[in-house]
């Protein structure tokens, strides 16, 4: 994202629109520092900036993974639907994505807040792809890698700035104790945040088989989540049969 | 897109705070759910949702007023409605359940309280989302007070430094936390943001001083 300097006022409403921070005053002018700019578009679609000093450049690779990752609008050609993620446990009925026995994890790397540099998401793909894990391959994060079996990503977009990347993947229960040892791990050697997430099945008697691995784990678990209620049709189970 | 999961707060705070997703999926029934997404939205007004949104085109705001939203859902959206209380959620699962829309529904929320919604409709849990948190850097994170609001709207558009700018206006009497709740939902795109919630939040922090 741009701010004319011939237009622009230096009212300064842009600038706690910026979710990282980008836009400063400079000599009564408002600045987009375009190594920060994860080019969300929030500056442009929501500051109503008085003057319309705030345009969208032309965005060329490398740097339109920017948009692709931050800007809630954009429609991921692997997914097909807006955002960054995929359809993951919330059509789970329809799909049989996550079956049982099996957990689906997505870590959003720069969630909150923070985002991320793309080197960071390298560093916890290639730490989770030791337990050979496959990426899913419609996330657009998937796409980004040189070598999805290692979780390489393509050189030139290491340094790339977004709000956040999801890292999607499925894995057997029994592994999800050497995952977690994995992530505490390479928790520490990040510059930003993640958010990590696990989606299962619930049990045919009402139990929730990520739960014992959890707390065996002595790790928080929010109060609240998401649950899909199984009201899609036609049921997975039904589709195959 | 875990756009509604890791929001944070106090269990009194997120008893206020449910949010239902509506969504085709890709290549298995997505054709023709435009017309059955518009449907449930309507639904979700008149079972009292506080607010009503689309991830694929954008919120009331941004599509110029909530007629435009419902006209404009295309068949590959995901179509939410945000609600306050648990009266408003049984009955929008009941009235989803009567439907039979055949589109997937997601409610996001205290598990327990939504388990008992559920229970009440009739409905069952199929697969489940837990949040595990924030790793790494969290010490680069601003308060939790501040989180709970800015955690509302997943993709981050609710910034900390609009949350703080309101706060301030709202203590300097310049807006009222109903005005400043409104301004902090429009960003968010997809129309996710809980205004509801935020405006008790804003009032707390208003009055804590500095």
């Amino acid at each position: 994202m741009q701010i004319d300097p011939d237009l622009c006022t230096g009212c300064g409403q842009c600038l706690p629109y910026c979710p990282v921070n980008a836009i400063s005053l400079e000599e009564d002018v408002s600045e987009i520092d375009l190594d920060e700019c994860a080019e969300c578009g929030n500056c442009l679609r929501s500051a109503d900036c008085p003057v319309d000093a705030i345009y969208q450049q032309e965005l060329v690779w490398p740097r339109t993974v920017r948009s692709i990752m931050s800007d809630v609008l954009t429609i991921a050609v692997e997914s097909g639907i807006s955002g960054r993620g995929t359809e993951e446990m919330k059509t789970n009925e329809v799909t049989g994505r996550f079956k049982l026995g099996f957990a689906g994890v997505a870590i959003e790397v720069g969630r909150p807040i923070l985002g991320t540099r793309m080197y960071d998401v390298e560093k916890i793909a290639q730490a989770v792809a030791q337990l050979n894990v496959e990426f899913e391959k419609i996330n657009p994060v998937t796409s980004m890698m040189s070598d999805p079996k290692t979780g390489k990503f393509k050189d030139e977009l290491l340094n790339e700035k977004v709000l956040s990347a999801i890292i999607e993947f499925g894995v057997k229960l029994e592994q999800l104790p050497e995952l977690f040892r994995i992530l505490e791990k390479v928790a520490g050697e990040i510059e930003t945040v993640f958010s990590l997430d696990v989606a299962t099945r619930i049990g045919p008697d009402g139990t929730v088989p990520t739960a014992s691995y959890i707390q065996d784990a002595g790790l928080w678990i929010a109060a609240n989540g998401k649950t899909n209620v199984g009201l899609g049709r036609p049921l997975y189970q039904e589709k195959t049969q | 897109m875990t756009h509604t999961l890791h929001r944070i707060g106090s269990a009194e705070s997120l008893k206020e705070d449910y949010v239902v997703l509506v969504m085709p999926s890709k290549d298995i029934n997505h054709e023709g759910s435009g017309p059955k997404l518009r449907r449930f939205l309507k639904m979700a007004l008149e079972a009292g949702a506080v607010k009503i949104g689309d991830a694929r085109l954008g919120n009331q705001y941004h599509q110029g007023g909530i007629d435009n939203l419902l006209n404009n859902v295309e068949d590959r959206a995901v179509v939410h409605g945000v609600f306050k209380d648990q009266d408003a959620l049984i009955r929008i699962l009941q009235d989803l359940k009567a439907a039979k829309l055949g589109l997937s529904v997601v409610v996001s929320g205290l598990f327990d309280e939504v388990e008992a919604c559920c229970n009440r409709t009739g409905l069952k849990g199929h697969t489940i989302n837990q949040s595990l948190g924030r790793w790494g850097r969290t010490d680069r994170l601003p308060p939790q007070e501040i989180l709970e609001i800015n955690t509302m709207c997943g993709h981050g558009m609710v910034t900390v430094g609009l949350i703080e700018e309101v706060i301030e206006d709202v203590k300097n009497g310049e807006c009222t936390p109903e005005e400043g709740g409104e301004r902090l939902f429009k960003p968010c795109m997809c129309g996710i943001f809980n205004p509801h919630r935020a405006v008790k939040l804003i009032r707390t922090l208003a009055e804590k001083g500095d």
